[in-house]
Parts: C-alpha cells; sequence; structure tokens
C-alpha cells in the first residue's frame, strides 16, 4: 500500500520514496518541537506536582506518627490524667512571634526575653499534663512535643507551597520544592527517628560535649549555676577547671552562656582559656567521630548564648577554644553511635592538650560541654 | 529522586549497648541498654577487683539484620 502511495507521490511530486521519508521525518520532529515548546513545561509541572505530592503524603504520615507518640507517652509513661489530645493539638500550633530586627540595639536580649518565656510555657503546661512529676519524663515529654511541632510545621509549609504551585501553576516555585523534597525528607526522617531514642532516654549524638566533660565530674560536688545548667570544679595538672553542663540525664541543653557570665563576671573567676566541645555537622564525605579543632564559640541554636559568651569573653580578654565532633544531622538527633560515643575519650585526650598548651600551672579554665544532656548525667 | 534514607541505613538494624566501667581496674563490660540506663550511673559491681563500676558510654551499633 505504501509502495503504491509512494509510486504516486512519485509521479505527482517527482519525489523518490527516499525524500518522502525525510519529509515525514522533518515534519515529525517539528511537530515534537512545537509540541515541547508549548506543553514541555506543563508535562514537567505535572511530574514536580506527582513527586512533591509523594513527598507531602510521607510527610503527613511522619507528622502524624509524631504527634500520636507524644500523646502516648503523656498518657503511658507521664500518666496524663485526662486525654492530652486536644491540648497537644493546641500544642502544635502555637506560634513564637521573633522580636522586630529593623532596630537591632538590644534584639539579643529580646529574643532571649521570648524564647525564655516560650521555654517555660512549655514546661508549666507539659508539668501540668502529666502527673508524673520526674524531671527526666517531663524533659522528655517536652522534647516530643518539639519534634511533633517541628513535623507539624514542615508539613505545613510544604503544602503551603504545593498549594500555591498548583493553583498559580508556577513552574518555578515547584520545580525548587522538588529539588528540595529529599532534603526535607530526610531531615523529617531524622527528626522521627529521633522519637525512638528519647522515649527510652538514651543519649543523643549531640551529647558527645555533655559525655565528655561529665567524666570532669563524677564525684565532684555539683551546684546549678543556671536554669537546667550544672557546674563542678575539678582539677588538672595545676589548673583548676570549671566544668559547665547541663542537667543531665533530662533531656535538656541548659543555659552554659549564662553559666559562663556567672562564672567570669559574678564568681570572679580570672579564666586564662573558655574551652567548649560540641558536636558538628559534618560534610558529605567526612567521617562520623572525627574531632575538629577551633577558635570561637562553638555553640548551636538560635543564638542567644552564642553571643552571650563571645560577649564575656571579648570584654574580659578571654581565649575561646573548640573541640567538635563531627556527625551527620541524623546521628547528631538520634541515638549516640558507637564512633561519636568512642571519639569522647580522644575528646578528652585533646582538651587536655589544649590546657597544657594554651594555660600554665594555677590558671583557671572554663571548660563547656555543649549539647543535649538526655541520657548523661554528671 | 524522593529516595530518603540511604539503602545501607535502611537496611542495618541498631543495636544499643551500655559500656559499664570500672573507674580502678579499667576493666569495660558490655551489655544491652536497659531502659533507665544513663551514662554515670552506678552499675554493677567489677567482676575483676570488687569495685562499684559506673555506665561510661551508652551506644548504637549498626549490624545487619539476619535473613
Amino acid at each position: 500500500m505504501s509502495l503504491i502511495s509512494s509510486i504516486g507521490l512519485q509521479g505527482l511530486t517527482g519525489l523518490s520514496s527516499g525524500d518522502t521519508v525525510t519529509i515525514i521525518y522533518i515534519i515529525f520532529f517539528m511537530g515534537l518541537f512545537v509540541f515541547q515548546f508549548a506543553f514541555g513545561t506543563r508535562i514537567q509541572v505535572y511530574f514536580a506536582l506527582n513527586d512533591i505530592g509523594r513527598g507531602l503524603s510521607k510527610l503527613k504520615v511522619m507528622k502524624e506518627k509524631s504527634r500520636k507518640e507524644a500523646i502516648d507517652y503523656l498518657v503511658n509513661v507521664g500518666k496524663a490524667a485526662n486525654d492530652p489530645s486536644q491540648r497537644v493539638d493546641q500544642f502544635l500550633d502555637y506560634v513564637t512571634i521573633m522580636p522586630v530586627g529593623i532596630d537591632p540595639q538590644g534584639l539579643v536580649n529580646k529574643i532571649d526575653h521570648v524564647v525564655t518565656t516560650n521555654n517555660d510555657r512549655v514546661r508549666a503546661e507539659v508539668g501540668a499534663l502529666v502527673t508524673q512529676n520526674n524531671p527526666v519524663t517531663v524533659s522528655i515529654s517536652e522534647n516530643l512535643l518539639e519534634v511533633a511541632t517541628a513535623l507539624n510545621m514542615i508539613h505545613k509549609v510544604v503544602r503551603h507551597y504545593y498549594i500555591l504551585g498548583k493553583k498559580t501553576n508556577s513552574y518555578f516555585t515547584l520545580i525548587q520544592l522538588q529539588m528540595l523534597m529529599p532534603m526535607i525528607i530526610q531531615e523529617s526522617d531524622a527528626l522521627l527517628n529521633a522519637v525512638d531514642s528519647f522515649k527510652v532516654g538514651q543519649p543523643v549524638g549531640d551529647g558527645i560535649g555533655p559525655v565528655s566533660v561529665s567524666k570532669f565530674m563524677v564525684g565532684k560536688e555539683k551546684r546549678a549555676i543556671a536554669k537546667d545548667t550544672v557546674m563542678a570544679i575539678s582539677e588538672y595538672k595545676g589548673r583548676k577547671l570549671y566544668i559547665v553542663k547541663a542537667d543531665g540525664p533530662m533531656a535538656y541543653v541548659g543555659q552554659p552562656g549564662v553559666a559562663i557570665k556567672k562564672i567570669v563576671e559574678e564568681m570572679g573567676v580570672k579564666p586564662s582559656a573558655i574551652v567548649m566541645i560540641d558536636a558538628a555537622l559534618k560534610l558529605e564525605g567526612e567521617k562520623t567521630g572525627e574531632i575538629a579543632e577551633g577558635v570561637g564559640a562553638a555553640i548551636g541554636g538560635i543564638g542567644v548564648e552564642k553571643f552571650q559568651i563571645e560577649e564575656v569573653a571579648t570584654t574580659h580578654k578571654v581565649p575561646l577554644y573548640a573541640i567538635l565532633v563531627k556527625q551527620s544531622i541524623l546521628e547528631a538527633i538520634t541515638v549516640m553511635r558507637k564512633e561519636i560515643a568512642e571519639a569522647s575519650e580522644r575528646v578528652v585526650q585533646t582538651l587536655q592538650r589544649v590546657i597544657e598548651e594554651k594555660t600554665k600551672e594555677g590558671d583557671d579554665v572554663v571548660v563547656a560541654g555543649i549539647g543535649n544532656t538526655l541520657g548523661v548525667a554528671q | 529522586m524522593m529516595s530518603s534514607v540511604p539503602a545501607t541505613d535502611r537496611k542495618s538494624k541498631l543495636l544499643v549497648y551500655s559500656i559499664e566501667e570500672c573507674p580502678v581496674c579499667g576493666q569495660k563490660t558490655k551489655r544491652a541498654f536497659a531502659v533507665g540506663d544513663y551514662v554515670t550511673k552506678e552499675a554493677a559491681k567489677c567482676t575483676k577487683c570488687g569495685n562499684q563500676t559506673r555506665v561510661s558510654l551508652v551506644y548504637a551499633e549498626s549490624t545487619k539484620p539476619s535473613g
């Protein structure tokens, strides 16, 4: 049939069958080009929406699981008197409004005030929910609610951009969200995995600072120096060590900034060095448990504690040294891995070397173990 | 593209241990983590010298699931 038609076409136009095929190819590819030009973006938007939709479903499952875990913990371990579901749902949507930043004068103090108010509120509300007055149970409940709040917020934000992109058919909004989704899912997964460690009070990777300094505090007299923060005085090769960490084994991070400020300004200690030990996020390719040394205030968070420590160190001209233990975000908030735990001995050796190299006999040194101290007493 | 957890993490299972260490002779004993364990908690008597041991570390090791 095609042979007859090509003969006919050849007879009419004088084109050979090879030429006809070429023309058909050209028309086909031109059509394809026009189709791609006209509908290519829409096809990509379709695939992006599918991809984000799948991720959003995963986030929803994670959000609901973390909420259920928090409620179960409050009921089973915290022995909540009434059904806490409604209170937990209100808690998940509670917002913290950060102070205005257009006049930066005194901004850190304002942020500190808002954050402290929020932390006090959380503890008071959790304390009212659970009948178990055990501080470990209360602190774990706080952390579980924080995880549930974070996952709830992540789900809400992703859903917002998904619906916005769908409504406006915005290619760039959806493509950016699609590119970010693997990282968002990974971080959310890490948060959800943290729930298992928190529930049973296992130390998390972020607790490597407290684990390292706790070795200097065992058997020493401890005193509360700031909210959820303790201090002990120890000695190493003629130096007096002021060891600071959050009060464990509760899931606290404490107020190391306030503690160091009090040691220097209220107790009148003139330290020759402040050494901070903390977990640090590793870059891809770096090994978990690797130790890095440096200078500066090794502390994360919103920046209030970092500011306070830098301020006191600068005012009193005290050098700040940092010892960091590398780990991923997943490792930082889930049960401590062997590689991280075993780094604590090398951290202690590094700390001792830093003290020997940077200070002399008779000097005072402040050592702060920074991080969540769940499952790490002193 | 949507894969979130590395394949190795998904396949491996974490087992959590507590390490009891004797402050006198330094002997370390590894046992499964029990709820209520925490670092510096007083643990059993040392099997070597009879002194009081303490939990010095709590950590997780990944292991491939059997089967």
